[in-house]
């Protein structure tokens, strides 16, 4: 038997490549209706007055008077309406719809809308706290009060748009009473709850459906569902069907990006020059809305201490609500804000005590076994040592450090070392999720898998397959899997966190075996798992204490620049990256993630700037935001060290967004080694560099 | 509003002459400046003339000492051809993509008249002429004369951008740089051209151009006068004067790409590098 | 409106609309080619690229008018030639697709650079498709593809 990691060739790669996959904006239904949004023109102002136009016979307006259940997206709190009633938060806030056939006659509808607005001053500090969390491991306060020496630094990240190159979209109809809605989205059973409370409907009338899903990265992980709310009720009152694709403009100004941060670094040193204590304060903002702000804010404060171990850490953080877009999930959901903040800080420490920032770093490296930042366990083997001398060795790390040393600000390399916590934090997987996976097996001894998994491009319709193919030793085209449609499968989760192959894939290789068990040629089964946390995984919400995740996977990135004296312009000259995710169930597939993820963590760094002014989205084009093209990529090599996990399939842990959260660092510290000045935020663009050097 | 395509260059300059039209050509300015919701018609406030396909206004030539260019050439045809200036080859290079170089014309570069246009810094260190024809005249502008501020030209309504005419002139080094947001697809945060013909050490002339930092490309002859007839040793140890005096002409704005500091410092480091480099 | 009379996908058309419709939008909404993707809607993405007399340009700023006389060849033409083979194995063997949204105009860059240089450098490849924007792949796997199929396909352009 093979082993699960050899690469087959996807099984979606032919359909997109002659053109004939359909995403979202290519579906047509008879009949089909547009819609655009009408959206707030300012921050923050209360709606005195709409005056509407008269509208020709087949246009409608959709708004807040239309919604049956309770105007609010149905995500954690209940705190974003899904239209617009008496008050405005953010510029872009959607008030209305208007829908009907003619794309002109809408625009025209449009323009004729008058909206009084009573403007009000608009918030955009870290003032309004929403959600704050602190937690402690160990006693800092003493560290502190009896350190040698206290070192703290500010740090700064800035928005990071995902950039998918499918712009958001969704389209529906309605039959009777239900509504089917197909969407660009990472999470239909998500998509599904927020349309049955709206609706105040029946399960079985709603029916969500993923269509093929042009990236994603978190973007289409939340948001889809205000989009759902809009046109399900849309839907319900028009009764014909609609099509509702954002333009980028929009989609860049409008829906949910990587939170700004603001983190604040304490360290204590002792006598032996050792970090005695280390303390946290992380300000996300939120923009209008939480949503998941709240869990993002919580993988940022567990991620405090990265790779390291500390003994006496103490973390606090908020949740600020701000007059801007609401933000929301992007791949490392928390962790590459965190993990920025602290590879700079371990650097900056070993710069100030005078200690080499590699022997320093290696000193606190977590090992198996070591308690981790909220006091739960390393239980399983950390390989990092191997991993970091491998990335060492393939990038000529240690004798390219001593050379660019000296020579004028050329040339920098810098390394990242780092971990994800795969999966849900703390209890979300038992609590709230409680996954259910079938499998089921028709007469022809074909086998369907039955999950709600959407493959936005990380493969996930191939990996699957082959674990159902390979347990079952049946030849991967005789395994099914259809992009989910929530009529037909159980909910087995969001696509989302880095738990798809981990925890969804663990249950499919359950039901697999399962199956395998009770086979009989030419039999109809049918097979189902549900997650099931295993007992020694505590987590204690409240206090932070305990085990936030089941599995961590580990990543080492080095980043060779060469910045230019003259424009300060960064060039990426070479990145070479180590992964342990346990098992790799494809590995060209996961090389694929590895490419991906460290040069959207890369460009995170340096390259994609986003800013606001007053409260409006500046870089709102794809003119304006800056992501990489072929001429701004290096050559890259990526390695993979097996360390299988046991609870995985085939020992397969997350590596969704392991990928992407070390980037940043990686190449902040290569910029920051080649010019000899201390990079404080991202990205580090060369105004920013210019500055550096003139002032720092 | 009317779109017409005309088959002839005679018929758009009489259409031109008829009515007030707006000129379409690749349409790489004017269908992103113009664009509206999809499936809608771009919003153009005139009517339009479609000449992209007038053959008429594709050519490259050289005579009487110039190098002739149709206005109607795109800019991937203008760079592989062996006539263009080596300089003007460097600015085509890393403009836009290769989509946009086949579509783009340079009659349509220097029509838009942005402050950041890349082309536009070469043409005014090769003193390239504008040739603006009518259904009445026919007459040559230096570019410099040319171009009056962000996206105005000094152009009557009903002429049309025929040709561009550079000197044949070969010089002793040339250099183009470009400082955009990424290595490729950028709009220029600042652009440079520069050309220099040394003779015995002795700087017999010295041209140099910045795009995207002012309203147009900055180029001072007066400044260019004070540096030719000086030896090279003499040149680049005179530069932080050099630098000093052009200081004053150089005033960028901040905008979404970048600030005013750092377009003016980085500005002033590329002429720097180019006289140290000579 | 006027009469547009071009070839489009090996086959001659003409159609009545405004000269300064969106190309993008006339394949994808009158011909139903939407094989061809909006990604942007300003010429920066690369998702819109079709094939005009053989060259690369983008669809969403093309204005019908210009199209005149010309041939125009989308993904759904372009995946029929053995061509579009060999690019199609070399992508899959080197995992080059993953969401697939930016992968039809990879596929046209890499046919408009082929036809100009069979054999591009990687530096080549590189310019050949920068006006390409890719989020999922980081790239490389697209370029190690190219230079494959240029190898293997050596003779075919």
């Amino acid at each position: 038997m093979k082993d699960i990691s050899s690469s087959v060739n996807k099984v979606d790669s032919v359909i997109k490549m002659s053109g004939e996959a359909k995403y979202v904006s290519d579906i047509k239904i008879d009949g089909m209706l547009y819609a655009k949004t009408v959206r707030s023109e300012h921050a923050k102002a209360v709606i005195k007055n709409i005056s509407l136009p008269e509208l020709p016979e087949g246009y409608y307006f959709v708004d807040h008077t239309d919604i049956p259940g309770k105007n609010f997206v149905k995500i954690i709190f209940e705190d974003m309406p899904v239209f617009a009633v008496d008050e405005v938060n953010y510029y872009g806030e959607p008030i209305m719809l208007v829908v009907g056939e003619d794309k002109n006659v809408i625009t025209d509808i449009i323009s004729k809308i008058e909206i009084t607005y009573d403007v009000k001053t608009p918030l955009f500090e870290n003032t309004n706290s929403a959600i704050d969390y602190h937690f402690k491991k160990g006693d800092s306060k003493a560290a502190f009060k009896n350190a040698k020496k206290i070192i703290s630094h500010d740090y700064h990240t800035g928005y990071q748009e995902q950039l998918y190159i499918e712009p958001q979209g969704m389209i529906g109809y309605i039959e009777g009473k239900k509504v089917t809605l197909i969407g660009s989205i990472q999470c239909p059973y998500y998509v599904k709850n927020a349309v049955i409370s709206i609706l105040e409907s029946e399960d079985n009338e709603v029916r969500v459906q993923q269509a093929v899903v042009g990236g994603a990265f978190g973007g289409k992980e939340e948001f889809p569902s205000l989009m759902a709310c809009q046109l399900a009720v849309a839907l319900r009152k028009i009764k014909k069907p609609i099509k509702l694709i954002y333009e980028r403009e929009e989609d860049m100004e409008v829906t949910t990006k990587r939170h700004p941060s603001w983190i604040h670094m304490e360290a204590a040193i002792d006598e032996n020059n050792g970090i005695s204590g280390l303390t946290a304060e992380v300000a996300i903002d939120a923009g209008a809305n939480i949503g998941l702000s709240g869990v993002v804010l919580s993988r940022a404060l567990i991620a405090s201490t990265g790779a390291y171990t500390i003994d006496n850490i103490e973390v606090r953080g908020d949740v600020f609500l701000t007059n801007t877009v609401p933000n929301g999930a992007f791949r490392g959901f928390g962790a590459p804000q965190m993990l920025f903040a602290v590879e700079m800080f371990m650097q900056h420490i070993a710069k100030e005590i005078g200690e080499d920032p590699l022997e320093l770093r290696l000193k606190y490296l977590a090992k198996q076994g070591d308690p981790t930042s909220t006091q739960g366990e390393y239980r399983d083997p950390i390989i990092m040592n191997d991993m970091i001398q491998k990335a060492m060795e393939m990038s000529n790390y240690k004798s390219k450090v001593k050379e660019y040393e000296n020579q004028g600000v050329s040339k920098g390399i810098g390394m990242s070392w780092f971990l994800h916590g795969c999966g849900f934090t703390g209890s979300g997987e038992a609590n709230h999720i409680k996954a259910l996976v079938k499998l089921e097996k028709d007469e022809l001894d074909q086998v369907t898998i039955l999950i709600a998994a959407v493959d936005m491009g990380q493969g996930v319709q191939t990996t699957m397959k082959k674990i159902v193919s390979q347990i079952l030793d049946i030849p991967l085209d005789q395994v099914i899997y259809n992009k989910p449609d929530t009529d037909f499968v159980p909910d087995s989760g969001p696509t989302v966190a880095s738990r798809t192959i981990m925890v969804v894939g663990g249950l499919v290789a359950r039901a697999a075996r399962q199956l395998k068990d009770k086979w009989v040629d030419g039999e109809k089964l049918l097979v189902s798992e549900r997650y099931k946390q295993p007992d020694y995984i505590k987590w204690d919400e409240d206090k932070f204490i305990g085990d936030a995740y089941p599995a961590y996977s580990w990543g080492v990135n080095i980043v060779e620049v060469e910045v230019c004296p003259v424009t300060y312009q960064v060039t990426l000259k070479g990145i070479w990256s180590v992964y342990d995710v346990g098992k790799a169930i494809d590995e060209r597939i996961i090389m694929g993630q590895a490419d991906g993820g460290i040069l959207q963590g890369v460009g995170y760094g340096y390259l994609e700037v986003m800013n606001h002014e007053n409260g409006r989205i500046k870089h709102k084009n794809v003119t304006d935001y800056i992501i990489p093209t072929t001429g701004d990529t290096p050559p890259m090599e990526t390695f993979l060290m097996d360390n299988p996990y046991p609870l995985g399939p085939y020992g397969a842990k997350g590596a969704g967004e392991l990928t992407l959260v070390g980037g940043a660092p990686a190449v902040a510290l290569a910029i920051e080694n080649a010019i000899n000045k201390k990079v404080k935020k991202i990205p580090v663009t060369p105004e920013y560099i210019m500055e550096l050097m003139k002032n720092g | 509003m009317k779109n017409l395509i005309p088959k002839t260059y005679l018929e758009t300059l009489e259409l031109l002459s008829s009515g007030d039209y707006r000129l379409l050509a690749g349409g790489t300015d004017l269908m992103i400046q113009r664009r509206s919701w999809s499936n809608m018609l771009p919003k153009f406030r005139k009517s339009t003339l479609l000449i992209f396909n007038l053959q008429e206004m594709k050519y490259m030539f050289e005579e009487d000492d110039f190098l002739h260019i149709g206005a109607g050439t795109s800019l991937e045809d203008i760079k592989d051809n062996d006539l263009t200036p080596e300089l003007l080859v460097e600015a085509i290079n890393i403009m836009a993509s290769p989509a946009i170089r086949n579509m783009a014309t340079l009659g349509g570069n220097i029509g838009n008249a942005s402050p950041a246009g890349d082309s536009l810094p070469v043409l005014y260190v090769l003193n390239a002429l504008i040739v603006l024809e009518s259904i009445e005249a026919i007459r040559e502008v230096p570019i410099s004369d040319f171009i009056v501020g962000p996206g105005r030209k000094s152009i009557k309504s009903n002429e049309i951008i025929k040709e561009i005419r550079i000197p044949i002139k070969q010089f002793t080094q040339t250099k183009f740089e470009k400082v955009g947001g990424r290595k490729a697809d950028a709009i220029s945060k600042i652009s440079f051209a520069g050309a220099v013909e040394i003779n015995n050490n002795i700087i017999q002339d010295f041209r140099v151009s910045f795009g995207a930092v002012g309203p147009t490309v900055v180029r001072k002859k007066s400044l260019e006068n004070e540096i030719i007839g000086q030896t090279l040793a003499e040149a680049k140890l005179d530069v932080e004067n050099i630098l000093k005096s052009y200081e004053p002409f150089i005033t960028p704005i901040n905008d979404q790409r970048s600030n005013k500091e750092y377009r003016k410092e980085v500005a002033l480091n590329i002429l720097e590098s180019f006289i140290l480099t000579l | 409106m006027a009469s547009i009379k071009f070839n489009l996908n090996n086959k001659e058309t003409v159609i009545e609309e405004s000269p300064t419709a969106r190309l993008l939008d006339i394949l994808r909404d009158k011909y139903n080619f939407v094989g061809v993707k909006e990604g942007c809607g300003e010429g920066e993405c690369g998702a819109c690229a079709v094939l005009m007399d053989g060259k690369i340009v983008n669809s969403c700023i093309v204005p019908l008018g210009t199209v005149e006389g010309k041939s125009i060849i989308t993904i759904e033409e372009f995946s029929k030639s053995k061509r579009h083979k060999i690019l199609q194995e070399s992508f899959e063997e080197e995992g080059a697709v993953q969401c697939g949204f930016c992968t039809p105009g990879m596929l046209i860059a890499s046919e408009s650079l082929l036809n100009q240089n069979p054999h591009p450098t990687d530096e080549e490849i590189k310019i050949g498709l920068s006006g390409n924007l890719c989020r999922c792949t980081g790239y490389n796997m697209i370029i190690k593809a190219v230079k494959s199929a240029a190898k293997k396909g050596d003779g075919l352009w």
